[in-house]
């Protein structure tokens, strides 16, 4: 726990209320056979530093992309950002060269994945691994830079981390290789950690004990976290904001509780009603008809007035986007419908 | 690691059984009683049953504790595989072809393997682009050509027509001279297919997650390659490596043949031609040993290459 | 229509999709069009030198080392790619080779599919002992390199009669060929079959009281089927490689003109300067094999979407 404790954090940068990253207007569009999908479009949200920030939303919807745009990991020859800011610590991501931008990866912003045994190189030992980031962003010998891997391992809470160290992650169970991306993903103190649904390859009882430990780094060194979940239990308990996405928008940003005590968007509605609850005796589980539009073919207008009670019939859904919109502080939404909209255009 | 030696090494006894009774099936069984084309037009019938007698071909086929099957398999296993047709001894013959097969097909083999490597690690890193593209076309042209276009090509332009490499094999020249230009021919006619592969594997390889866990970690494309994903690759390069080894009896076969080298693969053709059975058994049956002995190998290298293999 | 009131497309079953898109992908690609039609060219060549003998249409000489004018002649406007030892066109010659070369991979094909797929399917799905001899055997045949055991079994099978038959030159090589080439489709089928063996839509059908040979033939088959064909159009190109060698070593047919004899005789020609029957040979086969590639690769790629590269 010493190491991660030992950190010198750099707090001033950031904006005056605390704000760490900034997503402005960020696109993205894949290069398919059948076309260009737009898998992000005008896609907007902060995190504030030291919060958890979830980002919501079905599988398909754009999160994964979101994820990796901001670190700029998306393949050249499958995609490109198309447009947007990404302003992180007073820069804009997407002005920097690619030496710049590795010296932030894993660095500065980190990030896991959803399925920790095939993230890890299966013929490298763990303990390399967790090293080599070391190793490479602190500038610290191999015995140093082993030891100190060690020292993570024990701090996400493996038992006997000098043996495990010499280990593959094929021996190791899904639980422990998360914590072991996890140790990798801590081990440069970085301020952003960028959780691409980390607990959905892991049974129930290991999501909780990850999620924890994930608490529990944060409380200790500050640092923010983008969640990306398409769990509504999991945002329920771990997140301080929220921001939900529908076919590749931002329909709705709030803060955790403001949003699950008062959704203001259709969509949010419809996710909170389909949710089974204690004391719903009898009566059947809503759910929100039709499916998610594929990219290919979005609809137009707004994405979800397809499926929307109010917006199916509704001529202005249908052909004018709404777009996002703060409807009070600390809440946005994106919806000719939602209270509040229209006094705001 | 002992261990897992030792099973490899006991599954290729029955291999070596398998080899044995084929070579037999075929060249005694199917192939039939040689002893009148032996003796030769003419014979009577006396010679021909001396000859049957030597050759032991009098002998019953399968079940006797004397049978030709039981000779073939003791035979085999002391590297005494007869008598050629013009009466050699045919472990002579093969004694004296093994050098110069060695020194056209093992540069061969190593130039090949470091070239491809190479060159298919270098495509994978400018993928997408018209770089890629382009050595993709030229792969799949190579591929096509058959490999006695490339000997065309080579002993045409390069040794007949432009005069820089010896047509075909002399004596007086040294073994360097004599070899270069087949070697040559042999690496460029394996590119195609080998750069290829490789090119596949490690593109496939750089989809995988732990890649992206790489970069995302901050590494440069050049470590994420040579680092990563190269060791990785190397099990489907090793396994096409020791599938490679059977294109060096293929390229001793041909090149042998056209430049006039002394080697395995000329006595092989030669025997073709004159039904020599026991020298053609013979080298099948090397052949095989070769090829098993080199599996063998490939599966050490496994296990020095890929922990996952020994730990189960 | 469902509650709301909104028509819902309907799509065809998902079997029909598969082959329908595959279908259209690959045409979408000309490339890959052109190299078919290519093929097609040459397979339709074969086959009408191969009715042409066999309804003795006289289309073309009977004897070919007859000496018919004059020897070695380079490539001029009567005979566009020379002559050989014989005055031969080699035009001609080049045009008859497509015959042997691809009616002896065709036989080989379809040999070695014959022998491999069943033995495959049977290893796969009963395992136990009847997997373990097939496996046997196939390594043992395998152990021995590909060259060796195709050119062990040509000549052996030489002037051999089989069931009455004399074998012929072309018979014996794809005899040789397909006895040898089966083994890597039989261990791509076995590996598929172990596959699916478990999987549910197995399982189902055993539950239901399905024969084994109902469920081997018309469960499991249909899912192979298109392995099948990716290695068949893959294996094509290297029987014809296989079958110039052949010929090349005198192995092959020797009456009637093939690519690989013209590559044999030009051994001795080239360093007489005289280069057209070997460029004309060579040019033939690597413009099938090139083409063949190519279509095979386009195949695979819509076919088998997970090999795709991007």
């Amino acid at each position: 726990m010493d190491l991660i404790a030992n950190n010198k954090r750099d707090v001033k940068k950031s904006d005056g209320n605390g704000t760490l990253l900034s997503v402005r207007n960020l696109s993205t569009h894949f290069f398919t056979e059948e076309g260009i999908v737009r898998a992000v479009q005008d896609v907007g949200f902060s995190i504030r530093r030291g919060r958890t920030l979830a980002l919501v939303g079905e599988s398909g919807c754009g999160k994964t992309a979101t994820a990796l745009s901001i670190m700029r990991l998306v393949p050249a020859a499958q995609g490109k950002i198309v447009g947007g800011q990404i302003v992180f610590e007073e820069r804009n991501l997407l002005d920097l060269n690619e030496g710049q931008m590795r010296a932030i990866r894993g660095n500065r912003i980190a990030m896991i994945f959803q399925e920790p045994m095939s993230s890890l190189n299966p013929v490298y030992t763990v303990g390399d691994q967790i090293a080599e980031a070391i190793k490479l962003h602190q500038k610290k010998g191999r015995k140093e830079a082993w030891a100190d891997a060690v020292e993570m391992l024990r701090a996400v809470g493996i038992a006997d981390p000098q043996r495990r160290a010499r280990e593959y992650p094929h021996q190791m169970s899904g639980g422990m290789c998360q914590r072991v991306m996890i140790a990798m993903a801590v081990s440069c103190e970085p301020v952003l950690l960028i959780a691409d649904e980390p607990t959905t390859a892991l049974d129930v009882t290991t999501q909780g004990k990850i999620l924890d430990l994930l608490g529990e780094l944060q409380r200790q060194t500050g640092m923010s976290v983008l969640l990306i979940t398409h769990d509504l239990g999991v945002v329920a308990q771990r997140a301080d904001d929220v921001a939900v996405m529908y076919a590749s928008r931002i329909v709705e940003t709030a803060g955790s509780r403001r949003l699950f005590a008062e959704p203001g968007h259709p969509y949010t509605q419809g996710l909170w009603e389909s949710l089974p609850r204690l004391g719903f005796k009898g009566r059947r589980l809503r759910t929100i008809p039709g499916a998610v539009p594929e990219p290919l073919r979005f609809p137009a207008g707004c994405k979800f007035h397809p499926r929307c009670p109010k917006g199916r019939s509704d001529n202005r859904c249908r052909s004018v986007e709404p777009e996002l919109r703060e409807v009070e502080a600390g809440r946005c939404v994106a919806c000719w419908y939602a209270r509040g909209y229209e006094d705001k255009a | 690691m002992t261990t897992y030696i030792s099973r490899r090494f006991l599954y290729t006894i029955p291999i070596v059984f398998g080899v044995l009774l084929l070579t037999f099936v075929l060249f005694t069984v199917v192939g039939g009683d040689i002893s009148v084309e032996l003796a030769g037009k003419g014979a009577s019938g006396e010679t021909i049953d001396e000859i049957r007698e030597e050759y032991g071909l009098n002998k019953p086929l399968f079940l006797a504790w004397d049978s030709q099957f039981i000779n073939h398999f003791k035979n085999a296993l002391t590297f005494n595989f007869g008598r050629a047709r013009d009466r050699e001894l045919v472990i002579d013959k093969i004694k004296r072809g093994v050098w110069p097969s060695l020194a056209l097909t093992a540069p061969m083999l190593v130039g090949v393997v470091v070239i491809s490597v190479s060159l298919a690690l270098v495509v994978a890193s400018v993928r997408g682009s018209l770089w890629d593209t382009l050595a993709v076309v030229v792969c799949i042209a190579g591929m096509s050509i058959p490999y006695l276009g490339f000997v065309f090509f080579g002993q045409y332009f390069l040794a007949y027509k432009w005069g820089l490499f010896p047509v075909f094999f002399r004596p007086d020249l040294t073994t360097a001279q004599n070899v270069a230009l087949p070697v040559l021919i042999g690496i460029a006619a394996g590119l195609g297919g080998n750069v290829r592969f490789y090119r596949t594997v490690m593109l496939d390889e750089m989809r995988s997650d732990y890649v992206r866990t790489a970069y995302a970690k901050g590494l440069s494309r050049g470590r994420v390659l040579f680092k990563h994903v190269l060791k990785n690759a190397m099990m489907p390069i090793i396994t096409r490596v020791a599938m490679t080894a059977p294109f060096l009896f293929l390229g001793s076969l041909l090149l042998e043949r056209f430049f006039g080298i002394p080697g395995l693969g000329y006595l092989m053709v030669e025997a073709i031609g004159a039904r020599d059975y026991s020298v053609i058994s013979a080298i099948t049956f090397i052949g095989a040993i070769l090829f098993v002995a080199f599996n063998l190998v490939a599966d050490v290298c496994y296990a020095l290459v890929d922990p996952r293999v020994t730990l189960e | 229509m469902n509650e709301q009131g909104q028509t819902i497309e309907a799509r065809p079953g998902k079997g029909a999709g598969l082959w329908l898109n595959a279908v259209r992908r690959l045409c979408k690609r000309r490339l890959a069009m052109v190299c078919l039609g290519v093929v097609i060219v040459y397979f339709l060549l074969a086959g009408f030198v191969y009715l042409a003998e066999m309804f003795d249409w006289r289309v073309g000489p009977t004897r070919w080392g007859e000496e018919v004018g004059q020897s070695y002649a380079p490539p001029s406007s009567r005979n566009l790619l020379g002559t050989d030892i014989f005055g031969q066109s080699v035009l001609r010659k080049t045009l008859y080779g497509a015959r042997i070369s691809i009616t002896v991979a065709l036989f080989a094909s379809l040999i070695s599919i014959a022998i491999g797929v069943p033995l495959g399917a049977i290893a796969g799905y009963f395992r136990g002992f009847a997997d373990e001899v097939i496996v046997w055997i196939y390594s043992t045949l395998s152990s021995i390199p590909y060259v060796l055991l195709i050119l062990a079994f040509a000549v052996v099978l030489r002037d051999k009669t089989v069931l009455g038959h004399r074998l012929t030159g072309v018979a014996a090589a794809y005899l040789a060929i397909g006895l040898t080439s089966w083994v890597g489709i039989c261990r791509l089928i076995r590996g598929e079959v172990i596959k699916h063996k478990d999987r549910e839509y197995i399982l189902a059908a055993v539950s239901y009281g399905c024969s084994r040979r109902r469920i081997i033939l018309r469960h499991l088959m249909p899912n192979l089927f298109h392995i099948v064909i990716i290695d068949f159009s893959l294996r094509f190109v290297a029987f014809v490689h296989a079958e110039v060698i052949l010929s090349f070593l005198g192995l092959g047919e020797p009456n009637r003109p093939s690519w690989g004899a013209m590559i044999n005789d030009a051994r001795m020609e080239l360093s007489r300067g005289v280069w057209w029957q070997m460029a004309a040979a060579t040019a033939a086969v690597f413009l099938f094999c090139l083409a063949l590639n190519i279509f095979g690769d386009a195949l695979r790629d819509s076919l088998d979407p997970k090999l795709r590269i991007q």
